[in-house]
């Protein structure tokens, strides 16, 4: 009988899960945006991972949370942080990797990790959300441009323009008036990247760079920030399209771990039984097994 | 049962002698409070521990470090915190000499008649009659006293001593030795003298050495036994945490001088090799070993304490209280103690440069068999903070210890938020148990 595991990672603006079989393969693997903490969005990202392996959550071998949210969800076993499993996914994603850049909606990270995916080191944004996803967020709201055009969008400007307020609220306020002074929406986006990746390169400088690099969470969708980082770093990025699920990532292998080990999953909460077959339309964005999720091996094991 | 009366049993074992401790503080304020009518002076003073020398001329005093943390322990710090903001001191300031100034306009405001009377705790310190500051490194307490002189009408008489900045840049320097350092004993050991003679012009009286002496006999003995039960803490599980050590700060620091101080260090020393005999600990499940780098959260001591031993995560010892308050007692000469306390106040934990402090704390980590660095990064405490990334970089790289920064600040809350924190340290926590998995 095969056996499944399920992270989650339920962060503070999305929800993500995956599911592994014993092989450490990826069988699913979804992503729900339902705004701050809100826990339907990880109910949703499970019934979706669960909806597109075929499986029920009695299937499921043991579940392991993680992320901001990670003590909010009864039905996993354990909770890790957010920290330990991007190091963990970002490692089956890259097993070269030795430093990972995880830019989330609340925080950002520096990692050094070792060959296992161990976590070495690590550094974090602090005092604010200068740099994370929802700083972009804010800033994409005040130029009225979809968050997810924000990327490409940034790449046709570039003249040298300078964002150089930190805090979300008052760079707001600079974005509002560099519009009131004509400058142009790719151009603003473009200094917005800049200066998340000043930001970012604190955090690298800090914990010292080691290279390969992988970038996981969900700013990794955002091709402006991924080459301005390139640039800053003079190094590329190991990305992959599941990229932001490398925490809920990691936390299935973990939990895969805790499933070899014996540890049993715990009582299900009655309301969740059988989720998946509600959801008609689960609205994520995932898949099944892509190609560049395959881990052919992990050295944790 | 209702939510108010269920009582949560508290993980942490804390020792039962720190409660002496509570009774001497609570003591000592109550006599401040009412030190005027009992017809005493009063200074108002910032910075190491000078109070031997207003004890020995029978001066009441208030430590504004030391008011401000009892301020925040009790939840009372907001009104002084609201009065100094008033005044014009922004919120990035310390917030040590915020609470310490804005208590003095809730003090000042308080001698003015027909003006409402704050009867808050952040207003009971009773005016001072003089002021000194005494502040090592720090440029905001260097400049407190001047503060605090403007704020009472500039009539109030001020000494300010200057302790040079420790650097060990000469060969051959090191903790406490060297030409430079010797330098800065003598230049400190002069200001002491005529910080003594400015006492003695305020009162019009003269000073009395051989009650310094006396004093410091007691001090003395209460830092040697304070030391010999911290070294007792090498032992696993450790028998006290971080947390009591700063909770027996007071102690050490600004309470009087006397037989019950040398009592309560005697009385925890006693209860600490009670527990090393019977294996107890004061974290009950000791899995990790930790060392506090920073200022002291003042109103979390307890939700700090309660949260590491949640973790089965012992803060076994810390930079501000085993590298600082007479850290070195062994110096202090009785019947000439100037020149011993001077040693003392100028290798307090910010006033000698990363090297330095680098090399201490690493002994210290290595002493008590220390797995990782909790570096608290008090918001409004540059001078904690500065070598805060040097220490935990060169610290880790050395002796391999793991580390997280956490924020917060020693007296203003909101700074502090629990969250971010939950995660770093888990995260520290999570490393550990990786790095022991692969031994």
């Amino acid at each position: 009988m095969n056996l499944y595991a399920l992270g989650v990672d339920f962060g503070s603006m999305t929800a993500k899960a995956v599911i592994v079989d014993q092989e450490k393969r990826v069988v699913a693997w979804s992503v729900i945006d339902k705004g701050v903490m809100i826990e339907d969005g990880a109910r949703e990202a499970i019934a979706d991972c669960l909806h597109q392996a075929g499986l029920t959550f009695e299937q499921v071998a043991a579940t392991i949370s993680t992320g901001y949210g990670r003590r909010k969800l009864d039905m996993a076993q354990r909770t890790i942080t957010e920290i330990t499993c991007h190091a963990r996914g970002a490692n089956a994603m890259f097993p070269d990797c030795r430093m990972v850049i995880d830019i989330g909606g609340q925080d950002s990270k520096v990692i050094a990790v070792d060959d296992a995916g161990h976590v070495q080191e690590f550094a974090m944004n602090d005092r604010c959300a200068a740099g994370t996803g929802q700083f972009m967020g804010v800033l994409a709201r005040a130029l009225d441009v979809p968050l997810q055009d924000i990327g490409d969008l940034s790449l046709k400007g570039g003249h040298d323009i300078t964002i150089s307020a930190m805090c979300a609220t008052f760079a707001e306020t600079e974005v509002v008036s560099l519009r009131a002074q004509g400058t142009s929406t790719p151009d603003i986006l473009a200094a917005i990247n800049e200066s998340v990746a000043k930001r970012t390169m604190g955090l690298v400088r800090r914990v010292g760079k080691r290279t390969p690099i992988a970038m996981t969470g969900g700013v990794a969708r955002n091709i402006g920030v991924v080459r301005a980082l390139e640039t800053q770093l003079g190094e590329p990025l190991l990305i992959s399209d599941a990229s932001q699920t490398a925490g809920a990532l990691g936390a299935a292998l973990f939990a895969l771990d805790d499933a070899r080990r014996g540890i049993k999953a715990e009582p299900l909460q009655p309301d969740f039984r059988g989720e998946a077959d509600r959801f008609v339309e689960p609205g994520g964005k995932g898949g099944c097994k892509p190609a560049s999720l395959l881990i052919p091996s992990d050295p944790v094991a | 049962m209702t939510a108010e009366t269920i009582v949560r049993t508290p993980t942490s074992n804390r020792l039962k002698t720190t409660s002496l401790n509570n009774k001497m503080v609570t003591e000592y304020w109550d006599d401040l409070f009412s030190a005027k009518e009992d017809g005493k002076l009063v200074c108002w003073f910032e910075g190491v521990s000078i109070n031997p020398l207003l004890q020995t001329m029978d001066i009441s005093w208030c430590h504004g470090e030391a008011w401000s943390a009892l301020l925040a322990a009790k939840k009372e710090e907001q009104p002084a915190l609201e009065a100094a903001e008033e005044r014009g001191y922004q919120r990035e300031l310390c917030s040590y000499a915020r609470t310490h100034l804005g208590s003095g306009v809730l003090t000042k405001n308080n001698q003015i008649p027909g003006t409402p009377n704050h009867t808050e705790m952040a207003g009971r310190a009773p005016a001072p009659d003089m002021i000194i500051s005494a502040y090592p490194y720090c440029s905001t307490g260097q400049q407190w006293d001047e503060m605090l002189y403007r704020l009472f009408g500039k009539k109030v008489p001020v000494f300010n001593i200057t302790l040079p900045y420790i650097w060990g840049n000469q060969k051959n320097d090191t903790y406490m030795h060297g030409e430079d350092f010797e330098d800065a004993v003598k230049f400190l050991t002069k200001q002491l003298r005529d910080c003594v003679t400015f006492l003695e012009e305020v009162t019009g009286k003269k000073f009395d050495y051989d009650r310094l002496g006396e004093i410091m006999q007691y001090t003395k003995k209460a830092s040697e036994l304070r030391l010999e039960a911290m070294d007792l803490c090498i032992a696993r599980p450790a028998p006290a945490t971080f947390f009591e050590w700063s909770l027996s700060i007071a102690p050490v620091n600004f309470l009087p001088s006397g037989p019950p101080i040398v009592d309560y260090f005697q009385k925890l020393k006693d209860e600490i090799a009670g527990r090393v005999d019977a294996g107890i600990g004061s974290v009950p499940k000791e899995k990790y070993r930790l060392f506090w780098d920073g200022i002291m959260n003042w109103g979390k001591l307890g939700w700090m304490a309660e949260k590491f031993a949640n973790y089965d995560a012992c803060m076994v010892a810390g930079r501000y209280t085993h590298m600082g308050f007479w850290q070195e007692p062994h110096l202090i000469d009785c019947k000439d103690p100037l020149e011993g306390m001077a040693r003392n106040y100028l290798v307090c934990p910010i006033n000698h440069s990363a090297p330095s402090m680098i090399d201490r704390i690493t002994a210290l980590c290595e002493k008590y068999e220390i797995d990782a660095l909790v570096m608290h990064v008090a918001r409004t405490c540059r001078a904690f903070s500065n070598p805060q990334y040097l220490i935990a970089q060169q610290v880790s790289k050395r002796i391999g210890t793991k580390v997280c920064m956490i924020e917060g600040d020693m007296i203003d809350p909101t700074f502090y938020k629990d969250e971010l924190v939950n995660s770093r340290v888990e995260a520290m926590l999570e490393a550990i148990d990786a790095k022991r998995s692969m031994i």
